[in-house]
């Protein structure tokens, strides 16, 4: 299988199947080199490698820092401090700096939806989205998909519920777009005032948890409640009431792990309020997993992409 | 210029289709509109003559009672010079300059020097809205008397809405008698938020801050309902919303004097239109639904809204080019509303130019209290030669803006604007 490279990788959204199979086939292949004790490849020898983090970030950094190092490329943090990230900040003279440096692929995160849009219009080296706004966060949905297909190679009429705060969430934009695509049934559990009317039309909604439960999903996809991103609007009264009505509960880890169902989360976890404690050391509960194979995913991201002059 | 003659030309007007005619203008004024043509002794020597061929069209110039020329404050994007050459290129030969400029317009020396850079360096008249509040801050009144005696013809805080309640009344008690008419930018800030797209699946799917259609038909419930109270002159401003509409038009069936405008960009594009964070497609309200697309339209058809306003939005491509949520709300329109309207309506049969007529030079010129530009024996000469088989393609260098924020830059439509005529000057063509 061979299927045409793309510059850039921005969304979920335009990827066709056969590119997220591809994609997908690759990490399995580079998740193999892990097991040696070289794990180390050639495939971009002599490429270079710039990650862009407007936005603080510890496990996706570090995790395209390994990942590009694995490939055997030159990797350079070009560091933004956070303060300089305001409204009046250009982001294309920066561009401009960064295409004066010939760099092959630029990784970037952002706190405003559409910025690394904006670089790949402008540059000719391939941009990956490592996170922009409440928009989209390509990598992290791949590595799910990866994930959840090591379990079952087919998610046709799996169920998975994404439980928590959609409407900040770049992450449940993109897995939950994914998960669609690849066949699973994708539904939602989170306060009225987190999950939008105007999502789309498959995101089955549930108002309770109960109703989850007798849904009977196969994995419950927990989100990080972002208090940063709650500002001065009332979405909810409490953490405390949250974690009663849309948490992992004691009880409600009791009933899930009798029925084997799969908790992921993409980190990091607040406990207590998502989640209590023991859900971490569930032997079902894939948030290592995800770790692990967010590295294979993001070098087949990497390996697949192709520098080259922007589109439009 | 002694004489022009527009030989076979179709002549438009507010409240009839087209009919082919020839038009004489002696200095400035209009000699005679003879369906017959002129006799050969009529017609005084080194007369111009136009060929119309009975297909050009010979409409009464157009008027844009909404743009922004952001002179004082932000030349760097247009000019009064370079917004109303702008205009000019675009058949319109009037518009009113809002005044959220930096500083605001909000006192009489300003607007008088507005006037007087515009009688200085633009070619058409320029009428001047101050602000409705100092600095456009909705707190304290603005000088709306002094201004007026300057030459001010309306008071808006044009870009915002006056948030308090309480001082939009007190300004619209004050200004009703001093015959000032207030135009409201409808939004409720606090459900608006920092977004310039609709809330709904597009904005969704882009991780954007929606503003709902709920911030603009909020407030123009209450503006209208304040008119309704005070006694006061409304001008409801770039209505982008079904049920805003409605409003409006239940409150002028009430008997309040209230009067609607929509912009061309609502009538052409949807939020989907965005696309990938496609900043030329940022304003503010918003674009919005399909529904709310189609029910403007029909809104514009059957008279419920009173004119037509591009809100002519000027900014550099240096802002433009930035993160969606940072990049400045509008886009430019003078040199695009006529061809476009007429590609995208007119020529498909939406509408006649009857309609553009009344809703784009009659109405926003009695709007402000100006007679209508007609094109009749012993008026004045202000209209604009249009040719419907040619095309436009708004490219950079076609555009006299200084700006090109505009979803139609090097776009083609149907549909030309030949020349312009205003009094003794051919100020196009």
């Amino acid at each position: 299988m061979n299927i045409p490279r793309r510059k850039d990788l921005l969304s979920i959204a335009p990827l066709a199947r056969e590119e997220i199979e591809q994609v997908l086939a690759n990490a399995a292949h580079f998740k193999a080199l892990f097991q040696r004790r070289v794990k180390k490849v050639p495939t971009l020898r002599g490429r270079h490698v710039l990650t862009l983090f407007y936005e603080p970030s510890t496990r996706t950094h570090s995790s395209f820092e390994i990942a590009a190092s694995r490939l055997s490329a030159d990797v350079t943090n070009f560091s933004v401090s956070t303060s300089s990230v305001v409204k009046g900040e250009s982001i294309l003279d920066t561009i401009e700096t960064l295409e004066s440096m010939q760099v092959d692929y630029i990784i970037v995160r952002h706190s405003a939806s559409g910025v690394p849009s904006l670089i790949a219009r402008h540059s000719k080296a391939s941009v990956i989205n490592a996170g922009d706004g409440w928009h989209a966060h390509p990598t992290q949905a791949l590595l799910d998909a990866f994930t959840l297909r090591e379990i079952w190679p087919d998610l046709t009429g799996r169920r998975i519920v994404i439980v928590g705060d959609l409407l900040h969430s770049r992450v449940a934009r993109s897995t939950s777009t994914i998960l669609h695509r690849l066949g699973a049934e994708v539904a939602v559990l989170g306060p009225g005032t987190l999950i939008p009317d105007t999502r789309w039309e498959w995101l089955q909604k549930f108002r309770t948890f109960d109703e989850v439960l007798r849904w009977k999903p196969d994995v419950v996809y927990l989100l990080r409640i972002q208090n940063e991103r709650l500002g001065a609007d009332p979405f909810f009264p409490s953490l405390g009431e949250y974690h009663r009505h849309f948490g992992v509960t004691d009880e409600r880890f009791a009933h899930l792990a009798a029925e084997g169902v799969y908790i992921m989360h993409p980190g990091p976890v607040n406990r207590g309020v998502e989640l209590v404690d023991a859900v971490m050391t569930y032997e079902r509960c894939l948030i290592n997993q995800q770790v692990e194979n967010g590295i294979a995913t993001r070098m087949a991201c990497l390996h697949w992409l192709q520098p080259g002059d922007p589109a439009s | 210029m002694s004489a022009l003659l527009f030989r076979r030309v179709l002549v438009a007007t507010e409240s009839a289709p087209p009919a082919e005619a020839d038009v004489l203008i002696e200095n400035g004024i209009i000699r005679g509109v003879e369906t017959r043509g002129f006799a050969e002794h009529e017609i005084p020597p080194d007369t111009r003559i136009i060929e119309g061929g009975g297909t050009k069209i010979l409409s009464p110039a157009f008027f844009d009672p909404h743009v922004h020329l952001r002179e004082p404050g932000k030349i760097a994007a247009e000019t009064i010079q370079s917004g109303t050459e702008a205009a000019i290129n675009g058949g319109i030969t009037g518009v009113v300059a809002m005044p959220n400029t930096t500083p605001a317009m909000d006192n009489g020396p300003m607007v008088k020097n507005a006037c007087d850079i515009a009688a200085r360096t633009a070619r058409i008249p320029v009428y001047v809205c101050g602000a409705i509040t100092k600095g456009r801050q909705g707190e304290e009144l603005a000088a709306i008397a002094a201004m007026k005696a300057a030459g001010a013809v309306m008071i808006s805080d044009d870009g915002d809405p006056v948030e308090n309640p309480q001082v939009l009344r007190r300004a619209m008690e004050y200004a009703r008698d001093f015959d000032v008419m207030l135009a409201s930018h409808c939004e409720t800030k606090v459900l608006s938020g920092p977004g310039a797209i609709n809330e709904g699946r597009h904005a969704y799917k882009l991780g954007l801050f929606g503003t709902p259609a709920l911030s603009e038909e909020l407030c123009l419930a209450r503006d209208c309902r304040l008119a309704q109270f005070t006694g006061a002159r409304l001008h409801i401003q770039h209505v982008t919303t079904v049920r805003g509409m409605r409003t409006i038009e239940r409150y002028k069936n009430e008997g309040v004097r209230v009067t609607g405008e929509v912009a061309p960009h609502h009538l052409l594009f949807i939020d989907e239109d965005i696309g990938d964070f496609d900043t030329n497609y940022k304003m503010n309200p918003p674009l919005r639904t399909p529904e709310d697309r189609a029910g403007l339209l029909e809104g514009l058809k059957s008279g419920l809204f009173d004119c037509i306003a591009t809100d002519h939005a000027p900014h550099t491509d240096f802002e433009k080019k930035r993160e969606f949520v940072a990049a400045p709300n509008g886009i430019t329109g003078l040199e695009t509303a006529v061809v476009s309207l007429f590609h995208h309506f007119i020529l498909p049969g939406h509408f006649g130019w009857d309609l553009l007529v009344r809703r784009y030079s009659a109405e926003p010129r009695r709007l402000i209290g100006l007679p209508p530009a007609t094109i009749t024996a012993g008026a004045r000469a202000e209209m604009v030669l249009f040719d419907p088989q040619a095309t436009t393609t708004f490219t950079r260098a076609f555009m006299k803006s200084k700006s090109v924020n505009t979803p139609f830059l090097d776009k083609t439509r149907q549909g030309s604007v030949e020349m312009v005529v205003l009094g003794e000057a051919v100020l196009k063509g």
